[in-house]
């Protein structure tokens, strides 16, 4: 998962480690892997992209392809765009945008836009057969970079307004929608007294 | 701002009541009343820059500069461009229809050998000239060179070594080997030779100036290969491990005659009209359809997928 951190205070943490690390008299060359990057410079999620993986033996199963999009500083909340992600997880994308289409949220159209493009980008770079075939297998959203505004209240008191902006992570695979197994509540129910005849009293008679 | 105002109002106002209350003091005596208090708003902790930030009017240092007497010598935005490589292939070389299908021993076949480069004076013309700036080249020693430095590219190709690939393939035909490549996994075996390569083309062309000469010499060669392209996650694209092909390729090779280190390099391939068509890759692909009015249906039954006129192109 990105994480999207403030440039100011990321950039204090990592003087930190770097100060406490070298102080041991450790060489350069030993230092823990502490990785600490701001969103801005390494896009995580888009390199997915770039894994090339060793070719099959012609006895293995076909490996699905996985496809990872993003869109970065929308103008939207995170928050928002969550009820939207996870409105679509797991379901094919016709169905995703579809559903999509119809929604009255802003993000939704946004969100859509995204899809659009993932789909393109798999059949067109990434060897998709048939651009129907694809699934969501993870979407999420998370925090972007704010921009900060006063915020005037009476009697010569402010608050600091930020201007909220999201990014939007989508993984697209190959291969229809995997089924939710649904679970009876009798079901449930049984697990449940099963868990609690299992329990034993350990070192007794 | 208002804030400013009503507080400094209430204070003066405090201050004249407390004064008119104040009853110890003589009438005569006038004290100075406080017009104006300076009181401080409440103190901002946290203001975001944009806020502060105004229309700053630049101040432009070249005109104090100038001011000053400082004279800057013309500043010549030029980058030294090095071109090793023509852009494409001039005059190419157009194969005889039925080149490899018809056999040697035949009197067809001896017939098409035998139509070698003393017919065509300017393919002679253009080895003298070669031969003018490099005494060692010769036109028997060259085809199996050429075929080398083809194996030895495509090889690279496979292993995706930039530099040695740029050593042994012109910046002309570089793109075009690896677009789309850079993510897929390349498996290509040279099997074997059938026919001894054969050197059919040449011409000189000079670019820009008179005498910048560039070298591009066609080679024939008919060899079996095999080719497997699997894309970024290990599936099967193309061709397949085992199954070799016969592959008959016409290759242009080039160099920079007029310079000491350069090298001959391949430049691209000719892909006559006649060739056959291509193996299909395995996967389907979508065809876009024809453009209709509004009102106009699509039968599918009777549409045929138009086909490519067959022309001879350079890749």
């Amino acid at each position: 998962m990105a994480t999207a951190m403030a440039g100011r205070g990321l950039s204090f943490i990592r003087n930190i480690f770097h100060s406490r690390l070298q102080v041991p008299g450790v060489g350069p060359q030993q230092l823990s892997c502490v990785h600490t990057t701001t969103s801005l410079e390494s896009k995580h999620w888009e390199r997915r992209n770039l894994k090339v993986y060793p070719p099959q033996l012609p006895d293995e199963p076909r490996r699905p392809a996985e496809i990872h999009h993003s869109r970065r500083q929308i103008k939207y909340s995170k928050d928002k765009m969550w009820y939207l992600a996870k409105m679509i997880r797991g379901m094919s994308i016709d169905e995703a945008v579809a559903q999509l289409e119809f929604n009255d949220k802003k993000g939704a159209k946004i969100m859509k836009e995204v899809l659009l493009e993932a789909q393109e980008m798999a059949v067109k770079n990434h060897n998709v057969e048939f651009k129907s075939n694809l699934y969501v297998a993870e979407s999420f959203s998370s925090k972007g970079m704010y921009l900060k505004r006063i915020r005037y209240h009476g009697r010569g008191m402010f608050g600091i307004m930020d201007k909220v902006y999201c990014h939007y992570f989508v993984k697209l695979v190959e291969g229809s929608p995997p089924k939710k197994e649904e679970k009876t509540s009798f079901d449930q129910a049984k697990e449940y007294v099963q868990g609690l005849k299992n329990r034993t009293i350990i070192h007794s008679l | 701002m208002a804030m400013h105002m009503r507080r400094t109002l209430l204070v003066l106002r405090r201050a004249t009541c407390n004064s008119l209350k104040n009853s110890e003091t003589p009438l005569d005596v006038r004290h100075p009343i406080p017009v104006l208090l300076p009181l401080r708003t409440k103190k901002r902790c946290f203001i975001p820059p944009a806020v502060g930030m105004k229309a700053k009017k630049g101040v432009d240092p070249e005109a104090k500069a100038r001011a000053a007497g400082i004279v800057f010598r013309q500043q010549y935005m030029e980058r030294p461009i090095n071109i090793a490589c023509t852009a494409g292939i001039f005059d190419p070389y157009v194969p005889p229809e039925g080149d490899a299908r018809l056999s040697t021993l035949s009197k067809e076949g001896l017939k098409q050998r035998t139509e070698q480069l003393r017919q065509s004076a300017a393919s002679q013309l253009a080895f003298r000239k070669i031969k003018e700036h490099d005494s060692e080249f010769s036109t028997k020693n060259f085809a199996e060179r050429a075929q080398e430095i083809f194996t030895e590219a495509h090889y690279a190709l496979t292993q995706f070594n930039k530099e040695k690939l740029h050593s042994l393939v012109t910046e002309r035909c570089y793109p075009e080997m690896t677009r789309g490549n850079r993510y897929k996994t390349i498996h290509w075996r040279f099997i074997e030779s059938l026919e001894p390569p054969r050197v059919v083309h040449a011409r000189c062309p000079d670019m820009v100036s008179k005498g910048n000469l560039y070298g591009q010499v066609t080679v024939r060669m008919h060899s079996k290969q095999t080719l497997a392209i699997y894309d970024r996650f290990g599936r099967l694209m193309l061709g397949s491990e085992e199954q070799p092909k016969d592959v008959l390729e016409y290759l242009v090779m080039e160099r920079h005659i007029v310079n000491p280190y350069g090298r001959w390099r391949l430049h691209g391939k000719i892909v006559p009209s006649w060739a056959p068509a291509k193996d299909p890759i395995v996967k389907t692909v979508m065809i876009p359809g024809p453009d209709l009015k509004p009102g106009e249906e699509f039968d599918a039954l009777n549409y045929e997928v138009p086909k490519p006129a067959a022309v001879q192109w350079n890749k």
